[in-house]
């Protein structure tokens, strides 16, 4: 086995410190060379040629947030069945049906979650 | 584990009997799944060790010890959870949710007292975290209590990063995510472990010792513990803390032992850190909700003597003294719920001027809570001290170390009677408070509770 030594990574540091150097001389020159002409128009937020308005910070329904979660948590559910699926066989040759009912089980848990969320109202829009 | 999977099918129950119209049947609701738990829990004593082992494939350890820290934990949840009666009666609260989410938290607790795999303590810890975060922003108009959520939100899922990392690097070093298996490789190993084993002890120690709110890691306890609502404050600064000591020897005395030297005076360091910083900072606190999260930090600094000292009668001490601090805590707590409630929600300690003219029973729960706390003889508090002490004692080469803390105890009386002076000889005035009968016996239970473990330590002392 060939032994590294310290020195050895020595190649990696100057990499390094190029890529860093890079950066700092680039931010530096652009702000040195280039030609400057400030003025109220050139330095307004260009937002597709249509005046900027307001700020971007609205305050957003929390139903939207609640509708991508609920799609992450079937999403998620789906994640688990895939390898199940797939080993299904293997595993019942293995442990017998107590496979089938371990999944069984936690898509009951599940759905009594869905039912839950929809017995609350999540789903309700107005 | 039956009580695990019992708590999380009541957690459902919980969920779904909030649709009923009335809210009265959700606390005897809980307070009966609570009970059954218990019972379930106790079940379990007699079982043989060979046959408890067999548990979830070596996932977890059904013993007397972890019996013990799960009837801790339940008895704690049972005796917070008549307290919760005012914020059950305010019209945008969502009690079934409240009583669901603790019962989950309590899953997480006693996976934490249990577990015999780095992943299901993970599982554990982030079980109870998340559940905690929930109810630490339970007050959703309450700018505070946000604040507390998110505050604990970042800073739990930074700590629990490092605890993530720190398992990871176990497994690198030592191939096994069982703690008996991380024993089994560092006791073959001796004098040739990886490196990596000595970096992930030291991380998985900071997750832990965050959970715990040990010093170096304890900034956001004292502002999360103010703006959380008092009844989930009561939780936390009991159920939290439990388990995670539970968490917190369980893995040094299953996987670390060999490394003793290794460990001890980092744990050593942080105990008296802690001690220090808790009751130092205590002592100069307006708020009494402020003061009792600085003399949360303070206790753990005390449990964490006992894990330094790391001899056979630590354990006991640590489950002893869990209890006392427990129930005097959560006594405390619900005086200040009730008086908080009476005083337009302030918190501090004049808002207990006078209490002692209308109130004398609640000016005697606290008044007893309080001396549990700051361990006068009598009370649990004593005893608890007593036991860790000793075990430190009879470590030998950690004088220092007792000589900080009875220093700091001493300090501790001072900030502890604050409030017995403002009950008993400041002016003011409150009216009867009228209890429910739930919490009389509440209250009751932990007087006696308190009593007991400080007249009679032989009872409990001697139970694992």
């Amino acid at each position: 086995m060939k032994q590294y030594f310290p020195s050895d990574y020595l190649p990696l540091l100057v990499q390094f410190s190029a890529a860093a150097a890079f950066v700092v001389v680039t931010m530096i020159a652009t702000h040195l060379l280039g030609p400057k002409r400030n003025s109220k128009v050139k330095d307004a937020a260009w937002e597709c040629g249509i005046e900027a308005k307001g700020d971007a910070r609205t305050p957003i329904s929390i139903k939207y947030f609640l509708t991508a979660i609920l799609f992450v948590l079937f999403d998620i559910e789906v994640i688990f069945m895939y390898p199940w699926a797939v080993n299904f066989k293997e595993l019942f040759r293995e442990m017998g049906s107590v496979i089938f009912v371990e999944m069984l089980l936690f898509m009951a848990l599940l759905l009594a979650g869905f039912y839950y969320v929809i017995k609350k109202g999540v789903l309700k829009w107005e | 584990m039956l009580s695990i999977i019992l708590l999380s099918v009541s957690g459902i129950a919980s969920l779904f009997l909030g649709f009923n119209k009335s809210r009265s049947l959700l606390m005897p609701a809980t307070l009966l799944f609570l009970l059954v738990a218990l019972a379930v829990n106790l079940w379990d004593w007699n079982v043989p060790f060979t046959l408890s082992s067999a548990y979830n494939n070596g996932m977890m350890t059904v013993d007397k010890t972890t019996i013990v820290f799960s009837a801790i934990l339940l008895v704690s949840a049972l005796l917070v959870i008549p307290f919760s009666q005012n914020y059950i009666d305010r019209p945008q609260a969502q009690p079934a949710e409240y009583y669901a989410i603790l019962l989950f938290a309590l899953v997480g607790g006693i996976m934490m007292t249990a577990y015999d795999n780095l992943i299901m303590l993970f599982v554990g810890v982030e079980i109870l975290s998340i559940s905690m975060y929930v109810l630490a922003g339970s007050d959703k108009r309450n700018l505070r209590s946000t604040e507390a959520a998110l505050k604990y939100f970042l800073m739990g899922a930074f700590a629990t990063g490092f605890l993530l990392f720190g398992v990871a690097l176990l497994y690198g070093a030592t191939m096994s995510f069982s703690i008996k298996g991380i024993a089994d490789y560092t006791n073959a190993n001796v004098g040739n472990l990886s490196p990596l084993l000595y970096v992930g002890i030291v991380m998985v120690l900071i997750g832990v010792l965050f959970k715990v709110s040990a010093a170096p890691f304890h900034f956001w306890t004292p502002d999360v513990y103010e703006g959380s609502p008092s009844l989930f404050t009561a939780f936390m600064s009991t159920v939290v803390k439990t388990a995670g000591f539970a968490a917190l020897y369980r893995l040094l005395a299953v996987s670390f032992t060999g490394l003793y030297d290794y460990w001890a005076m980092s744990i050593a360091v942080v105990a008296l850190l802690t001690l220090v910083v808790g009751n130092i900072t205590a002592s100069h606190q307006h708020s009494f909700k402020r003061m009792m999260a600085y003399s949360g930090i303070s206790h753990a600094g005390y449990l964490l003597i006992a894990v330094t000292a790391f001899q056979n009668t630590s354990q006991d001490a640590i489950l002893f003294y869990s209890l006392a601090y427990s129930v005097a805590t959560i006594a405390a707590f619900g005086v200040l719920i009730l008086v908080a409630d009476k005083q337009q929600g302030s918190e501090d300690f004049s808002a207990f001027n006078g209490l002692a003219k209308n109130n004398p029973f609640l000016a005697f729960v606290m008044t007893l809570a309080m001396c549990s706390l700051a361990g006068i003889p009598l009370t649990g508090g004593f005893f608890g001290k007593f036991l860790i002490f000793s075990s430190a004692f009879a470590k030998g080469g950690l004088n220092w170390l007792l000589i900080g803390a009875i220093l700091m105890s001493a300090v501790g009386i001072y900030y502890y009677f604050k409030v017995v002076i403002a009950m008993y000889i400041r002016e003011g005035k409150t009216e009867k408070i009228a209890l429910t009968g739930l919490q009389q016996a509440a209250f009751v239970l932990s007087i006696l509770l308190t009593l007991l473990l400080g007249v009679v330590p032989n009872l409990f002392a001697d139970l694992v």
